[in-house]
């Protein structure tokens, strides 16, 4: 299983059960086929580190998918 | 033509004159860059008379399109000793626009103990009226009686009472749409500036009779209907206006940036008692004058601003911005929306930046004056400040004076200027931003947190830098909101065509761009010739010795590289 939650938008939490490891952004496209929300801009973080889309996602990973929004 | 009126507020002579060039076409941070380069001498005080302040309109001011009404302040910082921009929102652009006006240019000064003055711009010429009735008072008040005087649709800038002691961390207040100073040009201590010309106060009056005289209306309507549409359709934008800046506190968070016990971490326990969506429901909750989405400018189609009410709904503060909520949040270990806001209030009453103010506890806390996390002290010090106490003019002078004179070399800021609310460790792309600019730490350009793959590792990080130094500045350049850069970001034509049809002039997107670059070369020349040098473009040195602990990063960034990053 693994746990993506679109920070900050209605989709919220989803879980998908894909076959790992796996790249991030096949994850990325499971995402998108589940909810139909397409991110603009986003940064996505794992354990307190950036995930790329060519970074491998792992059983029980949980990934949190920020809008990428800037200070003022 | 553009036109800029030069004040001479020894003598009180006026004067306008007119220009037809491309830097008075664009306005904005290109030009208050290129006056202050050209006719303030490097090496002045910045308190004294040879020193300007220009203030700015965009090329776009005064028309329907939306966010365009940003107002460049520019002269010699007394923080950072270098040049410096700072730009608001509110009223005053457009109030600009309407009497014909580019630019004011505030010059020379008289001495320390002549009266204040208030300068007074309207369709029948300038007058210096005696201010002396605001002096000493909150920008609150001061504005409320600008208001009972002046009208509340006049456009209004003044300072408090912290600019009025010179004070390097006080900042400029500009009107709102509702007529309140409450719309900061924050950075840099031109505030002091202004007042060391003993102007407390300028009004731009709302009986301006100039139209804009667009080359081809119609086409100016469309291209701005597009530039809405951009926004409205642009995902970054449309979160902008749910959540405002406030939505950074999460992704710091989430990245170990967010300044936490003056900047020793970057993860706060119980951040989420500040974030957005905590904002957000409170807003809700409490109703009343709140409001979680709010135009600092008109017309705005993002509106990120807010109303922040008390807990009877009446306004609190308005606007909280995310490097408020971290500086004043939790780089001093608090987790009260209410104390941030009472914070965030004395400080635009006091008439001081949050960010330096903010820095300044976080380092009177780590010299022991208070403990982290200490609501009461915390608002305590910013009191202190407000009523000009000894320790509060320490705290108002910026977190490198206050860090002198505390004993404290952790001192979270780059040429005087504090760090703004990014832990440069944790991110070495904002670190490398930080280094290279001519203001000071800055994070209003060169904004490369969202687009670092690595963000712990410097490579490659002098290229991404200046990559989103260029993106960051074409806002500043032509007097837009900066978040504008989101939805043009790629392509800067619809921006180019309101330009072509409203002035006729053809800008290449190339050549736009090189007025950016050029801007940027001038203001590093600037600092040069003032004396800064490479060795000043540094952190303290604590944040080379010693590891974040949450990403156990210690700064590694060179002298050179950050050079590199400073080359136009």
């Amino acid at each position: 299983m693994v746990r993506v939650t679109f920070k900050l938008t209605e989709v919220g939490r989803i879980e998908l059960d894909l076959p790992t490891p796996l790249l991030f952004k096949e994850v990325l496209r499971h995402c998108i086929a589940r909810t139909g929300y397409i991110p603009g801009g986003y940064i996505a973080v794992r354990k307190g580190k950036v995930v790329n889309l060519g970074d491998m996602v792992e059983k029980g990973d949980e990934i949190d998918i920020f809008p990428a929004l800037s200070g003022g | 033509m553009f036109s800029l009126l030069r004040i001479n507020t020894a003598t009180g002579e006026t004067r306008i004159e007119k220009y037809s060039s491309k830097d008075f076409l664009l306005g904005g941070r290109t030009l208050s860059s290129r006056l202050v380069s050209r006719e303030v001498e490097a090496t002045c005080d910045a308190l004294g008379k040879k020193n300007k302040l220009f203030f700015c309109n965009g090329a776009l001011a005064g028309t329907a399109t939306s966010s365009a009404n940003r107002l460049s302040i520019g002269g010699k910082s007394p923080l950072t000793g270098g040049i410096k921009e700072s730009n608001a929102g509110g009223i005053v652009g457009s109030r600009m626009a309407e009497q014909g006006l580019r630019c004011i240019a505030l010059e020379d000064a008289p001495t320390g103990d002549s009266a204040w003055k208030i300068v007074v711009v309207g369709k029948d010429g300038v007058q210096l009226l005696d201010g002396t009735f605001l002096a000493g008072k909150g920008v609150y008040e001061k504005s409320d009686l600008l208001t009972a005087q002046f009208g509340k649709d006049a456009g209004c800038i003044t300072v408090g009472p912290a600019a009025e002691k010179l004070l390097m961390a006080s900042g400029i207040a500009c009107s709102d749409p509702h007529g309140v100073c409450s719309r900061y040009a924050g950075r840099g201590g031109l505030g002091a500036v202004m007042a060391s010309k003993r102007v407390i106060a300028m009004v731009i009056l709302a009986d301006g009779k100039h139209k804009p005289a667009f080359t081809n209306k119609e086409q100016f309507k469309d291209e701005s209907r597009r530039v809405v549409k951009l926004l409205k359709e642009n995902p970054v934008s449309a979160l902008f206006t749910k959540y405002g800046t406030a939505a950074m506190v999460d992704i710091c968070q989430s990245l170990h940036v967010l300044p936490t016990r003056n900047f020793r971490h970057g993860v706060m326990e119980g951040a989420e008692k500040i974030n957005a969506q905590t904002m957000y429901d409170t807003i809700k909750a409490r109703g009343g004058e709140g409001k979680t989405q709010h135009a600092c400018m008109l017309p705005c189609a993002i509106q990120c601003s807010n109303v922040y009410p008390d807990e009877g709904g009446k306004l609190l503060c308005s606007p909280i911005e995310y490097e408020t909520m971290a500086l004043m949040g939790s780089n001093l270990c608090l987790k009260n929306l209410d104390t941030i806001a009472t914070m965030n209030r004395i400080a635009n009453d006091a008439g001081v930046d949050t960010l330096d103010c903010g820095a300044a506890i976080g380092v009177a806390m780590e010299a022991g004056l208070a403990d982290f996390g200490d609501d009461q002290a915390a608002i305590g010090m910013m009191e202190e400040i407000r009523n000009l106490t000894p320790l509060g003019r320490i705290l108002g002078s910026g977190c490198k004076v206050a860090a002198k004179v505390l004993g404290i070399r952790h001192a979270p800021h780059v040429l005087g200027q504090a760090i703004p609310a990014y832990e440069p460790r944790g991110t070495k792309g904002m670190a490398m931003t930080y280094l290279s600019s001519p203001m000071g730490a800055d994070h209003t350009f060169g904004f490369t947190l969202r687009d670092e793959a690595k963000p712990l590792t410097k490579e490659g990080k002098v290229g991404l830098s200046k990559k989103f130094q260029v993106i960051g500045s074409r806002m500043d350049a032509m007097g837009m909101c900066n978040f504008v850069r989101y939805a043009v970001r790629h392509d800067m034509t619809p921006l180019l065509n309101l330009i072509k049809s409203y002035y006729d002039v053809d800008i290449t997107a190339n050549e736009f761009d090189d007025f950016v670059k050029e801007t940027l070369r001038i203001e590093h020349h600037f600092n040069t010739n003032a004396g800064i040098t490479a060795l000043d473009y540094r952190f303290a040195e604590t944040f080379y010795d010693e590891a974040q602990p949450e990403t156990g990063e210690k700064m590694d960034i060179t002298d050179e590289e950050s050079a590199q990053a400073r080359q136009w």
